[in-house]
């Protein structure tokens, strides 16, 4: 098993792999959307129609599953950037893991519950906020009890599945595809020299496209999940 | 399923971490939506207004021409039938006056005819009553003739024939 490099401050510890991880990946996207939007203009160019293709696409996740009008304005921007973000922090694990000495520096932060459980309670608290707006805080609680009062506490637990499905879904998915590159990788392709090594190049190569495949499934799954919830709670069943 | 197990790969719950996400992803938001998110939503719907708008107005342009075309083609149905008015209306005229003219020239020919009938009638009786006083004349030179020649009953007789003759001739 890795190791990674924990500091504790203010009483809080603080893993470095996922901080670098994390920051890393969020100039990236900021880098991207900036480069991608540096001349919007009427009849776009090039790298405008990229942008605007990706936000059309989270914008499509958000229509599709939110009805409430003035909620989706609000969570375009907010599935637009949790989609990128989450996407290149699959990806960043799949060409790079740096390690220094026994540290491991740099692996895709999703692979970590702790990242994925972030992201999912921010999409449980913004969905608690969006109900609350709607219907106010009685109203919201009242809804927890609709349409059967004795349905109250299995709507809350549903709460608490929904938190853990959704983070353990994308960091199970992504932990098990850096599992076994590293094992392909670290295993296999030094286990009997030269002709494991050639065997295995190929094998991790199709193990990586798969884990673009499954990266970005998992990003749109994970947007799209966080939707679903989101617009479960501005919605009147 | 043991916590120790859901956290294999952590070892630690790091909370940092939960609270360090949470600065950079909504650093990332505000930074995003000023750089590009806003910017690039904001042209799509300047976009889309104008599609909007440039479908309208070619709709309301597609309208009016379409009323000019059939303002046109009811302009041009008028004229057609104006031009076939006139035309009948030529022929009308022109019929009438070509039978007036030809009822003007049967008149006039019926007028000359009478008149020269007329004049012929005039000019034989004058013929008759001139040739009645010319025969009054001969006959009295005739007699004075007779008389002074002293002709037989014969003779006289046909010299009055040939007379009478000469005057049929």
């Amino acid at each position: 098993m890795e190791k990674s490099f924990v500091f504790k401050f203010l009483g809080l510890s603080f893993d470095l792999t996922g901080i670098i991880g994390s920051t890393l990946m969020a100039l990236v996207v900021l880098f991207v959307c900036i480069w991608l939007s540096r001349k919007v203009e009427m009849k776009p160019n090039k790298r405008q129609n990229v942008i605007e293709y990706l936000l059309d696409f989270t914008d499509g996740i958000v229509k599709d599953n939110v009805s409430d009008e003035d909620a989706q304005k609000h969570l375009s921007l907010y599935a637009f950037v949790l989609f990128l973000f989450i996407w290149f922090m699959n990806m960043l694990g799949l060409f790079m893991e740096v390690k220094v000495g026994d540290w491991t520096v740099v692996k895709s932060p999703t692979a970590d519950p702790v990242t994925t459980m972030s992201f999912a309670m921010m999409t449980l608290l913004l969905s608690f906020t969006f109900g609350m707006q709607k219907f106010g805080v009685g109203g919201y609680w009242r809804n927890y009890a609709s349409p059967v009062g004795f349905l109250f506490p299995i709507n809350i637990i549903e709460e608490i599945t929904n938190f853990l499905t959704l983070s353990l879904r994308l960091y199970g998915n992504i932990y098990a595809g850096e599992v076994l590159l590293t094992l392909i990788g670290n295993r296999l392709a030094v286990s009997f020299g030269l002709p494991t090594m050639i065997l295995a190049a190929p094998l991790a190569m199709i193990w990586q496209a798969f884990s673009v495949f499954i990266g970005s499934i998992q990003a749109y799954v994970f947007v799209t999940l966080s939707m679903v919830y989101i617009g479960r709670k501005v919605t009147k069943e | 399923m043991t916590f120790q197990t859901l956290f294999a790969a952590s070892y630690h719950i790091y909370l940092g971490n939960a609270i360090w996400y949470l600065i950079v992803f909504a650093l990332l938001l505000l930074l995003v939506k000023h750089y590009a998110w806003g910017p690039v939503s904001k042209m799509m719907e300047k976009r889309r207004q104008k599609v909007i708008g440039d479908l309208d107005s070619a709709a309301s342009n597609r309208k009016k021409a379409e009323t000019l075309a059939n303002e046109r083609e009811a302009a041009l149905k008028n004229s057609r039938q104006e031009a076939t008015k006139i035309i009948s209306d030529a022929k009308a005229n022109v019929q009438k006056t070509s039978s007036k003219i030809v009822a003007d020239a049967n008149e006039n020919a019926t007028s000359i005819h009478k008149k020269a009938e007329v004049e012929a009638k005039q000019a034989k009786t004058d013929a008759i009553n001139d040739a009645r006083g010319q025969v009054a004349d001969i006959s009295v030179a005739i007699a004075e003739k007779v008389i002074s020649k002293n002709l037989s009953a014969k003779d006289q007789k046909d010299l009055v024939d040939q007379f009478i003759k000469g005057l049929d001739d």
